[in-house]
């Protein structure tokens, strides 16, 4: 840790005002953030805390557009009564993600910020280009288990861990940006970015933009969806593989089809490939698990992560499974 | 309330610790605390080139830099605890430019803050000329160093082998891991007129004590450690860890007390650990599953800077009855920090091997894993013909299958399902952990306002020893448990031994008794006006020769004083008096498991049922039962909460548990508690644990034999055993993950 000043902005204005000071980090919940900083990570002189500004918090799940605001936390949105009912798969995504500790202090817009579990990027140690850009990457010729299969380069090989962002790509999401310039709307699939040859560049935030709310465009796909998340302990462990699925559907044919997958990429990862794989199809054990191979095709497995195709490719077999029956 | 032996008594510490008034270690204020902060070496071999800490000097508030240039100094003579002395590992950082592994303390930062310390830390230089370096066993070059002393051999083995009617012959591997205790470790020490107080959560404040005296050239009694509570030992605290001294040295030449917290990612390389084993067994058996030859050759990592074993061997070749037994034990050096004692060191990776190869025989066998077990009793110790001090193994088997309901199990794979169509998968396992016993000393005082205080410097784990003393001390005085009063965890107490081997309660229950038993001779005697005889002790009540009763409070009101306190030492039989004393001076004196006449073991059996997804191939563990036989319960709760606590570890073991390798750079690689996997309650559903009481005076004169450690033993293996029954794959290595039944 570094020395750093704590700012408490009065109201949104202010905050705006203050983040585009260079070297300003935002601090909502703090779960990351923080962790962040006791780690060696991040480095903010100046830490702007937002946590207690009005108006942030609100969700509005009624209507066209869902809207989550920024500081709405994960505890409380899974408890959201209309949500657990039309998108079972976001209220999943929630409940399977961290502790209730956690979900009782992380806020939903910082969630999907959080960075990657990759050891080789937490101990403050090794070479990692996330890191140290230029250093080289560690899980190249190291432990490998954990790392992704899509998304990735030679450069880093690590996951994006979050479970909340994994089921908000199966949906038509886009994230409100703020800063003193005004308001932007970024899409969700583009708001993450792939590990290419900068690694240290995981989202499209500019300097000075907050994070104020992400809206889903409602579907009624909501209804018939899942997240499911395999991992080696019950609880507080992040996916070695998980899906999303809604579907829409006329008996037992499937009319429209969302996957995504995680603890398999850089980034929250759609998957056309299972789409279409499920779409206008009759849905059986098969199909389901058709679309799982379909979902895997492109992966790049390293040393020790092949298993997470074949995992992967009944991990979406049963959440379609899974989602189909919530018809 | 009744608070003697066998009452299920409430554990003293309890309220303390729920209510955050417990202070452990790092919760004691000294007053101008500076604060320290660890580099730790990137490299995992070689030397240290150049160190450069003048960015970090340049903070403000930063006291002292401690590296090998500024210490500067010799530390004494102190050592291995396995090689005579107290200390964690012989290497000491610091005293030179070598680095041994990855994570080895290079630099010590204090500061009048943490935040400072931490934000120096972070700006400290190091270059090293960097050695290649293994961390791995399996790495390639290595060469396995036997170790003859540990051979056993009964009979001719591997002749029996070749001729069995039936063998098996698999090779099994457990990993590195951690203890990762919730509470850090820590320290604070603090110099006052030449004398050294230390706060440090320890398993071994007399061993920690007799160290720091010797290191810096001090007496004994100038030494001072402070330990009342632990918050998760596991064996990590046992030693004296090389920044304790560092901090200790820091606090002298600063005239200031010093305080180090060790961040948890530290805490994978600072102390010990417990090291990688490779167990080949063999075992030969008759059609009827009578044993013809057990044979287990076990390699254990062990450290270059430390050559060390734990074998399973010892307590393997003692299991079953065969005419031939062979065991060998190897070691393989590797670059880490000196591997160390971790809840049943030896006995929980060896009998992952040795009770996962039974399983394997028994369905060769076609036979019911329980009976073979039975078949194969032996009536006397197989290696030396010793009698067993006590051995229930048998009927733990029968309690514990009728507690599981074993006879509802159907032995062919595959073919049970819960309700939801989980596979089910039942397994078991044999456990067992020696009765060992260490000299103790024991002060016990009964006042005149009715308390009985016990006092002892042996520790409380967490899992009860200031409950179950105080216990014994009741028993015999007849104090009600409210005014038991106990001290524990400090070394200005009568000696105890180490919390390790799970000796305390025999060997410092046997000192307390004794103690206790003085203290109610002179009471009588008191009473009795010097004559005790027709004298007793009833509900509270010194009952006289005409039966009238006075109460224990009024004639110890009548002593000169107020008090009658005795204090006794206590030591098992097969030491001599001059071992009794090296043990009380803060040596490691251990009598058995096995002495001249008599092997001393406890023994339990356990069952495991696993569900198994049938498509995601995830494990679940559903339920686990145990039932030990470990002589006499003085405490059947806190035995309970502590065996229960060994087959939750247990699980854990079988599923999750392991110090991943990044072998390229020889470190531990998923250094925190996100990546390193425990149990959460969320993976393990019912747990019952039963005891078999035994009536066993040979082991100490309170019948108590080993609780703290037996639980664990054998869990992994009765689990993996169950997931071969639910999936028809035998998986030879620890954890069982998902892609190893896939």
């Amino acid at each position: 840790m570094q020395p750093f000043t704590y700012l408490r902005p009065a109201s949104l204005d202010e905050a705006l005002h203050a983040a585009s000071e260079p070297g300003t980090s935002v601090l909502a919940g703090g779960t990351t953030m923080v962790d962040l900083m006791r780690g060696g990570l991040a480095w903010p002189t100046r830490l702007l805390d937002i946590s207690h500004l009005p108006g942030l918090a609100d969700v509005q799940t009624d209507g066209p557009v869902l809207r989550f605001g920024a500081l709405a936390r994960m505890a409380d949105v899974a408890e959201n009564e209309t949500l657990q009912r039309a998108y079972p798969a976001l209220v999943e995504s929630l409940q399977l993600a961290a502790s209730q500790q956690l979900r009782n202090a992380a806020t939903l817009g910082g969630n999907i910020l959080q960075r990657t579990r990759c050891p080789y990027f937490r101990n403050g140690v090794s070479d990692c280009n996330k890191r140290v850009p230029g250093s080289g990457c560690s899980a190249v010729d190291g432990e490998d288990r954990e790392m992704a299969l899509f998304g990735t380069s030679e450069s880093c090989l690590a996951n994006y861990p979050g479970d909340w962002g994994t089921a908000l790509a199966a949906f038509d999401t886009a994230v409100e940006l703020r800063s003193a310039a005004g308001l932007r709307t970024v899409k969700f699939s583009e708001f993450h970015l792939p590990y290419g040859e900068d690694p240290a560049a995981e989202t499209v935030l500019r300097p000075g933009e907050i994070v104020t709310a992400i809206t889903v465009r409602a579907t009624p796909a909501g209804r018939a969806s899942t997240y499911l998340k395999v991992r080696d302990r019950q609880s507080y462990a992040y996916a070695l593989v998980s899906a999303a699925v809604a579907l829409e559907m006329e008996g037992d044919m499937v009319t429209s089809a969302r996957v995504s997958l995680g603890g398999v990429a850089s980034k929250p990862w759609r998957s056309p490939e299972a789409e279409a794989a499920l779409t206008g199809r009759r849905l059986s054990e098969a199909v389901s698990l058709e679309a799982g191979e379909a979902a895997f095709k492109g992966a790049k497995p390293r040393r020790q992560n092949a298993f997470k195709i074949e995992l992967g490719r009944r991990v979406v077999a049963r959440a379609a499974l899974t989602a189909a029956k919530r018809i | 309330m009744d608070g003697s032996i066998g009452i299920p008594v409430v554990r003293r510490d309890a309220a303390a610790k729920a209510s955050g008034a417990a202070q452990y270690a790092a919760d004691f204020p000294h007053a101008g605390t500076a604060y320290a902060a660890l580099v730790t070496s990137k490299v995992a071999r070689g030397r240290i080139t150049a160190i450069d800490t003048m960015a970090a000097e340049a903070v403000p508030g930063v006291q002292m830099v401690l590296t090998h240039h500024s210490l500067n100094e010799g530390l004494g003579k102190e050592t291995f605890a396995m090689k005579g002395g107290h200390m964690q590992s012989s290497f000491m950082p610091l005293t030179s430019d070598e680095v041994h592994y990855a994570g080895q303390i290079v630099c010590l930062l204090i500061a009048d803050t943490q935040e400072a310390a931490e934000q120096a830390a972070g700006l400290v230089a190091v270059e090293y000329a960097t050695e290649h370096a293994s961390a791995a066993m399996d790495d390639p070059g290595h060469e396995e160093e036997p170790m003859e002393k540990k051979a056993i051999d009964v009979g001719d083995a591997l002749a029996a082998f070749a001729a069995a009617d039936v063998s098996v012959d698999a090779t099994y591997l457990t990993p590195a891991q951690h203890h990762n205790p919730i509470e850090l470790y820590a320290a604070t020490c603090a110099w006052r007129d030449g004398k050294l107080l230390v706060n440090t959560p320890s398993q071994w404040v007399k061993g920690k004590q007799a160290a720091l005296a010797e290191i810096f050239g001090i007496p004994m009694e100038d030494v001072h450690i402070e330990s009342p509570y632990i918050g998760g030992g596991f064996g990590s605290k046992a030693t004296l860890l090389a920044h304790t001294v560092l901090v200790a040295m820091a606090a002298r030449r600063l005239g200031r007390p010093v305080k180090l917290v060790v961040p948890r990612e530290a805490m994978f390389t600072v102390g010990s650990f417990r090291p990688a084993t490779r167990s080949r067994v063999r075992l030969g058996a008759k059609k009827d599953g009578t044993l013809t030859a057990v044979l287990h050759d076990e390699v254990g990592q062990s450290a270059v800077i430390d050559h060390v074993a734990f074998p399973a061997t010892e307590v393997t070749a003692r299991m079953y009855a065969s005419p031939n037994i062979r065991t060998r034990q190897a070691t393989i050096a590797t670059d880490v920090n000196t591997p160390g004692f971790q809840r049943a060191p030896a006995e929980a990776p060896g009998f992952f091997g040795f009770e996962s190869a039974v399983d394997e025989l028994a369905i060769k066998l076609g036979m019911d894993p329980v009976e073979l077990r039975v078949r194969n009793e032996p009536e006397r110790d197989p290696v030396k013909g010793l009698a067993w001090s006590s051995r229930s193994l048998v009927p733990c088997f029968r309690r514990g299958a009728e507690l599981f309901g074993w006879s509802k199990r159907n032995p062919e794979v595959g073919s049970m399902t819960t309700p939801d169509g989980l596979l089910i998968g039942m397994g078991c396992a044999t456990a067992t952990y020696p009765s060992a016993m260490a000299p103790s000393s024991a002060r016990v005082r009964l006042s005149a306002d009715g308390t009985c205080v016990v006092y002892c410097g042996a520790h409380d784990l967490g899992t009860g020893a200031y409950t179950v003393l105080g216990q014994v001390a009741a028993d015999v005085l007849g104090v009600p448990d409210e005014l038991v009063r106990v001290h524990l965890g400090d070394s200005t107490l009568p000696s105890g031994p180490v919390a390790g081997g799970s000796i305390t309660t025999g060997s410092s229950g046997a000192a307390v008794h004794m103690a206790a038993l003085a203290v109610r001779d002179r009471l009588l005697a008191a009473a009795g006006d010097g004559n005790p005889a027709g004298w007793s002790l009833a509900g509270g009540q010194v009952i006289g020769p005409d039966g009238h009763g006075r109460p224990v409070a009024e004639v110890v009101g009548a002593v000169t004083g107020g008090v009658i306190e005795e204090t006794a030492d206590w030591k098992p039989d097969a030491l001599s008096d001059d071992q009794m004393r090296a043990g009380l001076a803060g040596g490691m004196a251990f009598a058995g498991p096995t002495t001249e006449k008599h092997a001393s073991y406890s023994f339990g059996a356990q069952f495991a049922e696993v569900h198994v997804d049938p498509l995601l191939r995830t494990v679940r563990v559903a339920r686990m039962v145990g039932v030990f036989a470990c002589g006499r319960i003085i405490n059947p709760r806190t035995a309970r909460s502590n065996l229960a606590g060994g087959m939750v570890w247990g699980a854990s073991f079988a599923l999750l548990e392991e110090s991943q390798v990044d072998r390229p750079r020889a470190r531990f690689a998923n250094t925190d508690l996100a990546g390193y996997h425990i149990s959460t309650n969320a993976d393990i559903g019912e747990v019952v644990v039963e005891t078999i009481h035994e009536d066993d005076l040979v082991v100490n004169p309170i019948g108590a034999k080993a609780v703290g450690e037996i639980g664990i033993v054998g869990m992994n293996a009765a689990i993996a055993n169950a997931v071969y029954h639910a999936t028809g794959t035998r998986v030879r290595k620890t954890p069982i993950l998902v892609e190893d039944l896939l």
